[in-house]
């Protein structure tokens, strides 16, 4: 009778532990499908549906799949959005001055970087978490990014690149290449080598790290770093798809970010459980529940249902990702 | 014989696939010090945590002073009668000693205002933890100030202030040393008086059988058998725990300090203020080291001053060629290992898994290119640990949280052993862990010394100290008291004169 008893109890706990990996692929199809039947019924193009939900999920994808190794942490960065639309205006600029479209890639990676860095940088120096730089940023490069794109553009039109120089990488097979080849390289730093493994590790006890010789001020800079490198590719991106920039390019891409990894099926706290997936599927099934929202409350105050929508969606997803380790603990 | 206070029938309660009680009946009646023991996930912190509140049985039936018991919470338990002190911390580190204590009852002293009136609730507090012999923590202290043993403290006037019938006290004493401990006595004593009841869970055979009127074996889960104070007879008890005779030597069986010539680590002249004056020690290669003392005499934060993870204010740490240890960074890269003495915070990642908190540590072993972490390889790196140490888990993957204290303290030995470290700082190595454990721990160890390995053990427990240590430096105030040298004319009763 107990052999019975452990042979079900194995099961349910492992289906617990399936389910719980599985919801968040079920999730992407499911809405995948009714994205599909949404726009279908409202007899509107599907493939033009899927091309705009093809170009915003690249762009969160990129920038959200570079943040997770902050996000694994247990911290979070807000000024991802203030950073892609500093990136991308600094690129602009650095176009129109030199009309080198390296030289513009290579600007638009740097300054992401380097806006991604001054955020560690700064936490280290001044012992504060890094969040709280982030907040500071987010704010500081809105409002240089603006400054500029009001003096060299105007506030509407924005400021722009020709279009005809990008015009050749806008296509899903460029975007494609880049977002797997990123993804790539994420994925085998994330679960391949020691940083990976030490940056989950941090994330779950930075103490017990710590004195396991893991320093956390190295594994915080890489940490930036790459969402750097995500902040860069995800601005080139934005420019591919629309050669112009103005103070609202980006701006809610911080916030997107970090409900589309919960999405994903990333925990909230970082640590062990952190998943480089959760930005793939994570991120194009927001875009897709956001483009379904959007099209199914076509009303005046149809942005700010969508956005309740969505955040009764992320805490139902938060509460049934956490439960597997909010309960069933054995007593210490 | 009276009526009793609790009882528990036939109660089940299993976590995924293991069974951690299966049909477990106790009484418990006034005026009885019941003990529980049985190795680590043998079931007893499950059994008491449900009488607590803390977890709920899957079945069975717990009648309180006669009456149906389904306690929805802890607080409720203990509002209700059964207040239990738990293993680890169960304490908040970022508010005052006051906040914790009278936590989620701090409106008894609000003003007409609705203003918080710190200074009646810190007044409150300092008598609380006078009430039970507590002077030199105060109300107004910051929890994350004070040490482990301090925390505690302050853990069990949180739960006796509020007098339950039933105090459930559960793998404490480790984390106190002998004024702490003498505390607990004295309550343990006070309940009994009262013709309350005490359920007093220890792996400590010496006192359990001190302490204790009754005593209850669990093993895998089922009781095996209950002893009165009569019929306690230790390797009746130990039998009954285990299922078999222990074989062999529990502590070393030789009396004869030994180590070779050369230094593995010295500290020189270490200042930490408040903690450590002028300490210098040294340890050798192949040798035990023990380093013994009350809880806030400096052994806990020399052993980090040691691994580098404490900078002292004045002296160093150095290695045989020179080598400076500044940093955990630092020492693990010369081959020094360090285990804390807590455990849950300071050497385990309870989110994680055995794979993972193992693996950590050992990545410079296997890594392909020094950076490249391939599975064919963690995994027998991880495996030979397990299976090295016996760690009962279900698989690698488990969740340390998962594992009973004693398979915890087992994944963070592997953790510095797999690593192959020269030099093991081992902070109160056993603390919380069965005697099968200990035993196999202190095997462990002296198979490490015969290997040329260094150990500095810091220990509060005394047997423990002088059944394997090659030397013992006795600590107190912060200074070095006296060294011992292994002797088997060495007793403890000259040791502790020097500790207090």
């Amino acid at each position: 009778m107990d052999k019975k008893k452990e042979k079900g109890g194995l099961n349910h706990y492992k289906l617990r532990q399936i389910l719980i990996t599985v919801l968040p692929f079920v999730a992407l199809i499911i809405l995948f499908g009714l994205f599909c039947i949404t726009v279908t019924a409202k007899d509107y193009r599907l493939d033009k549906y899927l091309n705009i939900v093809f170009n915003e999920g690249v762009v969160l994808a990129v920038v959200a799949t570079g943040s997770i190794f902050i996000y694994t942490l247990g911290s979070f960065d807000i000024s991802l959005g203030a950073a892609t639309l500093f990136s991308a205006t600094m690129g602009v600029m650095v176009y129109n001055a030199t009309q080198s479209f390296v030289l513009m890639l290579l600007v638009i990676i740097a300054v992401g970087v380097g806006c991604s860095l001054l955020n560690s940088l700064l936490a280290s120096a001044f012992h504060i978490p890094a969040f709280v730089t982030t907040v500071a940023m987010m704010s500081v490069l809105s409002a240089v990014s603006a400054q500029i794109i009001t003096t060299n553009g105007g506030a509407v039109g924005g400021i722009s690149i020709p279009s005809a120089i990008v015009k050749p990488l806008d296509n899903p097979v460029f975007k494609i290449v880049l977002l797997v080849a990123f993804f790539a390289v994420c994925f085998f730093i994330f679960n391949l080598t020691k940083t990976g493994r030490r940056q989950k590790f941090l994330g779950g006890n930075v103490i017990c790290a710590t004195l396991t010789g893991v320093k956390y001020n190295k594994y915080a800079i890489i940490a930036f770093t790459m969402a750097g490198l995500g902040v860069g590719l995800g601005a080139f991106l934005t420019l591919v798809y629309t050669p112009s920039v103005t103070a609202t390019t980006a701006s809610s891409i911080g916030m997107n970010i970090f409900v589309a990894i919960v999405f994903g099926g990333m925990p909230i706290s970082g640590g062990a459980r952190s998943k480089i997936y959760a930005a793939l599927v994570g991120g194009f099934s927001y875009i897709l529940l956001n483009n379904i929202l959007k099209i199914l409350i076509d009303t005046n105050s149809g942005y700010g249902i969508t956005q309740v929508i969505s955040a009764v969606f992320f805490l139902i997803v938060v509460f049934v990702t956490s439960m597997n380790y909010r309960t069933k603990m054995l007593p210490r | 014989m009276n009526k009793s206070i609790l009882t528990l029938k036939n109660i089940n309660k299993r976590f995924g696939s293991t069974i951690a009680l299966n049909d477990v009946s106790l009484e418990v009646f006034p005026g009885e010090i019941r003990g529980l023991i049985g190795e680590n996930g043998s079931g007893k912190s499950t059994i008491s945590s449900i009488a607590a509140g803390m977890q709920k049985a899957d079945s069975g039936e717990m009648l309180f002073n006669g009456e149906s018991w389904n306690p929805t919470s802890m607080i409720d338990a203990l509002q209700h009668g059964i207040g239990m002190i738990v293993q680890e911390s169960g304490t908040i580190p970022g508010i005052t000693v006051a906040e914790n204590i009278f936590l989620a009852e701090t409106e008894q002293f609000k003003n007409k205002l609705g203003l918080l009136n710190r200074r009646a609730m810190n007044k409150k507090a300092d008598e609380v933890l006078s009430d039970i012999g507590i002077t030199n923590v105060h109300g107004s202290d910051m929890m994350a100030a004070l040490n482990f043993q301090s925390r505690k403290l302050v853990e069990i006037a949180k739960v006796v202030m509020k007098k339950p019938q039933i105090l459930v006290i559960d793998e404490t004493s480790t984390a106190l040393s002998h004024d702490g401990r003498e505390i607990m006595y004295k309550l343990i004593k006070q309940f009994r008086d009262d013709g309350k009841a005490v359920l007093f869970i220890s792996h400590d055979l010496d006192e359990i059988m001190e302490v204790c009127d009754t005593l209850t074996v669990l093993r895998d889960g089922k009781l095996i058998r209950s002893f009165t104070k009569e019929e306690f007879e230790p390797d009746a008890i130990r039998t009954s725990m285990i299922g078999r005779e222990l074989q062999g030597d529990y502590y070393r069986s030789d009396f004869t300090p030994s180590w070779e010539d050369e230094i593995s680590i010295k500290a020189e002249h270490i200042t930490v203020n408040g903690h450590i004056k002028d300490v210098s020690i040294e340890l050798h290669k192949g040798e035990i080291l023990g380093i013994g003392g009350l809880s806030h005499c400096g052994m806990h934060s020399l052993g980090k001053v040691m691994f580098g993870a404490l900078k002292p204010d004045e002296g160093s740490v150095t290695l045989n060629d020179g080598t400076e240890i500044n940093s955990p960074h630092r020492a693990m890269k010369h081959s020094v290992g360090y285990v804390s003495k807590d455990r849950d915070v300071e050497s385990l990642n309870l989110s994680a898994s055995i794979r993972d908190n193992i693996a950590i540590a050992g990545f410079e072993q296997y890594a392909v290119g020094n950076f490249l972490i391939l599975n064919s390889k963690e995994k027998p790196y991880v495996q030979e640990q397990i299976d090295a140490l016996s760690i009962k888990c279900s698989d690698m993957n488990q969740q340390v949280s998962a594992l009973s204290g004693g398979n915890k303290q087992k994944v963070v030995f592997g953790k510095w052993i797999g690593r192959q470290s020269e030099i093991l700082i081992l902070d109160c190595p056993t603390r919380g862990v069965d005697i099968g454990v200990k035993q196999a721990m202190y095997q462990l160890m002296m198979k490490l010394k015969k290997e040329g390995k260094s150990i500095l053990m810091i220990s509060e427990e005394m047997p423990e100290l002088m059944g394997m240590s090659d030397r013992i430096i006795i600590m107190k105030d912060g200074v070095i008291m006296k060294e011992f040298e292994r002797s088997a004319e060495l007793s403890d009763a000259e040791i502790i004169k020097y500790m207090i």
